[in-house]
């Protein structure tokens, strides 16, 4: 079942639906959690990761010797991940993708529009303006979206110019799409809510055939009957054929039933003599169908009926087009009409015409298609919203369903204008895309819906539900791979928590890569989140340093300014070259201190580390030989090495340490005065520094200080006298 | 409903006697470990890509007994993990390259006591890192890392039993499990706190306390205790600390045989130093042992698991009601 499989690794939004209203549910929906093992769990671990992934771990119980088959399968657990929300049952995942993306313009878009308005509306005069247009903004917001929901529409109305071919089979809608029209229908288009029951009787042609998967649809009438077509010799003798008339004429589908009556059998060129007044009425009925009244602006091209778009226009010629009907049906050809079938079935469809409301009952297959039925001939004046759920009621009440359909929920809740339920059935029938992107529908509908939903609470922790549901569907965003980069979109229109939600996000992606790295780097400087970059590039920092990768490490140290971390690299380093002057081991650190180098303050003053080699190396020469100008070399490097502002101050005393011999230099003192003097200073300050708490003691012998101090005041007096 | 049997997508078959497994910050690593001691790493390359399949990186005993639990420690610290054996003795493992060698795992350091057994061990990432242990006689210690690039160098920063008043006196304290739950909280002004809670035989230690340290006195306070008196010494299965994204007050799950807790802790201390709470659920679902809990990255959704092998969700509603949300079922 690939069409199934798609969604397999999904809870079906109709299952696990964050944050709904909904007290009434009494049963827990509990989900099997397939692993395959042989022996009992014993066992389970559970782990986020990120947004609504959840990896659980099945122990098995110990294998014991009595069931060789577990031990020999050699499995003792199972690790699977389950994805909670986001799925369509109707929507492959890769489809859902695809919309995710293309939402986030439009989003976007309304956002900052949104932004900009807010800033108007704060000028008074801007204020009446900003609501003017705002739903303008909105429909366009919604268009676009709609866009994104599925191809060109396929209605079973499109005919196309087969004789046999009543409906069109074309590309399945979906129920999201249809929900999201019906949304928008009433939410967002304010220039067609004159004309609010024409929108639905299109809505209900574009989308009867969803309700075929819960019960019989007109629609499903007419796939039936169009199979059947071929094998039926005399259409008009044929039951079905009249039933599945009337049930389209009954929706108001003109076209199929206009194209079905002249299928008749009275039409054929050798029975016309014989069966003219039967034609006759045919034809009369065909006509006058043709020429229904339409309270509309327009038709799309080709469609039957006419259109007006004034309201009294539209009752004046509604009236005589009634009268027409009703002349038809006294009308004496009746009685001459000698085939009953045809009688019966066109004198039915004039009663549906009439607006009969046991006809139309018989005619529709459920309470939907009864609904729109009577908008089309029971109160064609019907305008607005006001009557529309009693109405509603008492269409289910003649046809009641043992099942109830996805969008019935739905439509229930918007016609009785309850914005609650309308967000809890978006929210669970069709999750949490649905319900973020829908909420601007909602709230450009009605003041009160803005209030209710942008209203912050206390229960929810100080946000609004638009924001909890912002959250809610970038969580699903951000537990795929594919789609977490557009998590932030949504989580920086959250003013309260979304900021929060997109440090954890960030927080979570592995650094691992470089690409990632990079990538969520861009991110954090894009939102001006300074302190989770550097958190960043601090773990990748560790993590390449760890890894053997200095150079990266101390890379992406610097650029988490990670001082503290820098300067155990720096004191690592010194310890490294401390502890051998073989070039080899030095030139492993060589590229490290190079970069160190380079931003001598945070890296603790490593250039120093260069001098300091060459201090060594002389130090080096004097052990093998005993030459007072290598000596002499040597002391320079230590003078200019304790001169040098950037060898950091933990290091002096090791520097001392190490040029006891040159300051006992039994030749000839190697300092003059005032460098000598300049190292008792530096050695003075380093007394006084330990003291401080923040002192890091170098790893040397205690009386380290005293024998260096004693060094240079001995060699002090010799060159006193020298000089 | 549809394609609910297949819903659980597998990512990886364990090794049999596999006893627990904990996946690192990024779910991209995992680590399991199992009852003769074997410590096992797995990486997986793009963590929520279906394409990709795990890579085992290492194997090894690295205990003599059974390892009871494996946690992470911040990657700010590198790639690194503690074992708790049955035993009560904690082992750090580290992921290194040294000295031009390859890429290993390495033991960094052993905690181990000859009176009394570790429980349970978290770790947390503050200016530096620290390392909370429970011990099974009822004492809760407070390590900390002197050096950020070496995880050999710690040292005890607190000793202390986990009781609000110090001076309260009891037997000798047999503790069977504790649970510790740091507040997840990653900013560096805040001050480091989590919440501990014991399975034990001594009412006075079981409570679930929240210890904050108090940086002028440099030492660890109880500043909140969530337990309301007529469940005086229930013994705490499990804690957990909610992620907070921007509530204006803390959530903290507690699982104790009365079922599942969720209290709401203020933000603001009062003229003692304590912190407000309120019990805002008590959810029955498990019935019987709570074996962990997790909240997910918004702090909205909490996880649970326990000794009916079930796997619960727990979510408030839009009027903060707290209730379960579904349930898994494990099936072979």
């Amino acid at each position: 079942m690939p069409g199934v499989a798609v969604a397999s690794d999904t809870v079906t939004n109709g299952a696990l639906v964050p944050f709904s209203d909904d007290g009434t549910r009494d049963s827990l929906p509990i989900y099997p959690l397939n692993h395959g093992l042989a022996a009992p769990i014993s066992r389970l671990a559970i782990s986020w990761s990120r947004g609504n992934s959840l990896r659980v771990s099945l122990f098995s119980a110990e294998p014991s010797s009595g069931s060789p088959g577990a031990a020999q399968s050699g499995v003792g657990g199972k690790v699977v991940e389950v994805k909670l929300g986001g799925g369509d049952p109707e929507i492959t995942d890769a489809h859902l993708r695809r919309i995710a993306y293309g939402s986030v313009p439009p989003f976007a878009l309304l956002q900052s529009r949104r932004s900009e308005l807010s800033v108007l509306s704060k000028a008074p005069s801007m204020a009446t303006t900003y609501h003017i247009d705002w739903w303008e903004h909105v429909l366009e917001y919604s268009k676009e979206i709609t866009s994104l929901l599925g191809g060109p529409k396929s209605p079973p109305n499109a005919i196309i110019e087969d004789p046999g071919e009543i409906v069109k089979t074309g590309e399945d809608p979906t129920c999201l799409k249809a929900a999201w029209e019906l949304m928008e229908i009433f939410y967002a288009d304010k220039q067609s809510q004159a004309w609010l029951p024409e929108r639905l009787v299109d809505w209900l042609a574009d989308y009867d055939s969803l309700f075929s998967s819960t019960q019989e649809t007109i629609h499903s009438k007419l796939v039936d009957f169009q199979k059947e077509l071929v094998n039926i010799q005399v259409i008009e003798d044929d039951a079905r054929y009249w039933e599945v008339m009337s049930s389209a004429l009954s929706v108001g589908w003109l076209d199929i039933v206009v194209k079905m009556l002249r299928l008749h059998g009275s039409y054929q060129l050798d029975q016309l003599s014989n069966r003219e007044l039967e034609n006759g009425l045919v034809e009369a009925l065909a006509v006058l169908i043709s020429k229904m009244p339409r309270n509309r602006p327009e038709s799309p091209a080709g469609k039957l009926g006419e259109c007006f778009k004034s309201k009294p226009d539209f009752t004046k010629a509604w009236e005589r087009w009634r009268s027409q009907i009703t002349k038809l049906d006294c009308s004496p050809f009746w009685i001459q009409c000698d085939n009953h079938q045809t009688r019966e079935g066109l004198k039915n469809m004039l009663q549906i015409m009439l607006g009969k409301t046991e006809n139309l009952c018989m005619a529709t297959c459920f309470w939907l298609e009864l609904y729109v039925s009577h908008f089309l001939y029971i109160r064609p004046f019907t305008m607005g919203i006001e009557s529309m759920y009693n109405l509603a009621q008492k269409c289910i009440q003649l046809k009641p369903s043992s099942r109830t359909h996805r969008l019935t929920g739905l439509m229930i809740g918007i016609i009785g204008e309850n914005t609650e339920v309308v967000l809890a059935e978006c929210s669970r029938e069709f999750g949490p895309w649905m319900v973020a992107h829908a909420t601007e529908l909602l709230t450009a509908g009605s003041e009160q819906a803005e209030i209710l939903l942008h209203d912050e609470r206390f229960n929810l922790g100080g946000i609004s539900i638009v924001e909890l549901h912002r959250l809610a569907y970038a969580q699903v965003l951000s537990s795929h791979a594919l789609t977490w980069q557009i998590a932030p979109i949504y989580l920086t229109s959250c003013m309260k928590q979304g900021m929060g939600l997109l440090e954890n996000l960030l927080y979570r992606q592995s650094v691992q890569h470089n690409d990632m790295l990079l990538k969520n780097i861009e991110i954090c400087r894009l939102y001006e989140l300074d302190h989770i970059s550097s958190n960043i590039m601090k773990v990748a920092g560790v993590y390449h340093w760890k890894h053997g990768r200095k150079g990266a490490g101390v890379f992406w140290l610097q650029q988490a300014q990670d001082a503290t971390r820098l300067n155990r690299i720096a004191q690592q380093l010194f310890d490294s070259v401390g502890k051998s002057i073989s070039d080899e081991s030095f030139k492993q650190w060589e590229g490290v201190i190079e970069l160190l180098g380079s931003e001598s303050k945070l890296a603790g003053g490593l250039e120093f580390l260069h001098k300091y080699r060459d201090f060594k190396k002389s130090l080096q020469q004097l052990s093998s030989g005993k030459s007072t100008d290598a000596a002499r070399q040597a002391t320079g490097s230590l003078i200019l090495l304790m001169k040098n502002p950037s060898t950091p101050q933990r290091f002096w005393l090791p520097l001392l340490f190490d040029s006891l011999k040159l300051l006992n230099w039994h030749d000839c003192p190697l300092l003059n005065v005032s460098e000598t003097n300049l190292l008792l200073n530096k050695l003075q300050e380093l007394s006084l520094a330990r003291l401080r708490p923040h002192f890091i003691k170098p790893n040397l012998p205690p009386e380290a200080i005293s024998s260096i101090r004693l060094a240079l005041a001995t060699n002090l007096g010799r060159a006193i006298l020298d000089e | 409903m549809q394609g609910v049997g297949e819903m659980a997508k597998e990512l990886l078959s364990l090794d049999n006697g596999t006893t627990c497994s904990s996946w690192n910050y990024s779910s991209s690593r995992l680590a399991t470990a199992s009852s003769d001691g074997t410590l096992s790493i797995f990486n997986f390359l793009h963590p929520s890509s279906s394409s990709s399949s795990p890579r085992s990186t290492f194997k090894s005993k690295v205990h003599d007994g059974n390892i009871a639990k494996v946690v992470w420690v911040p990657p700010e610290y590198g790639d690194a993990v503690a074992c708790v054996t049955a035993d009560g003795i904690v082992s750090l493992w580290e992921e290194v390259a040294e000295d031009s060698q390859p890429l290993q795992w390495k033991a960094c350091k052993t905690f181990r006591s000859s009176s009394t057994k570790v429980l349970d061990v978290q770790f947390a990432s503050f200016n530096t890192l620290k390392m909370v242990a429970a011990y099974s006689d009822g004492n809760v210690r407070v390590y900390e890392l002197l050096d950020p690039l070496e995880l050999k160098n710690w040292q005890l920063q607190a000793e202390f039993q986990n009781v609000v008043e110090s001076v309260s006196a009891f037997g000798k304290a047999l503790c069977l499990s504790a649970s510790i739950s740091w507040n997840p909280q990653k900013g560096v002004s805040q001050e480091s706190s989590f919440i501990i809670g014991f399975n034990s035989n001594t009412s006075e230690l079981n409570s679930s306390k929240v210890w904050e340290f108090d940086q002028a006195h440099q030492r660890w306070l109880p500043v909140a205790e969530l337990e309301l008196p007529e469940d005086k010494g229930d013994q705490v299965y499990a804690v957990a600390w909610a992620p907070n994204i921007g509530r204006p007050y803390e959530t903290i799950a507690v699982a104790t045989h009365k079922g599942l807790a969720i209290w709401n802790l203020g933000l603001n201390p009062d003229r003692n130093g304590r912190l407000p709470v309120e019990r805002v659920a008590l959810l029955s679902g498990h019935e019987g042992m709570v074996w962990q809990m997790e909240w997910d990255m918004s702090g909205m959704t909490l996880a649970t698991t326990g000794h009916d092998g079930m796997v619960r969700l727990w979510q408030s509603n839009l009027n903060g009601v707290w209730h379960q949300q579904a349930a898994f079922e494990p099936t072979s």
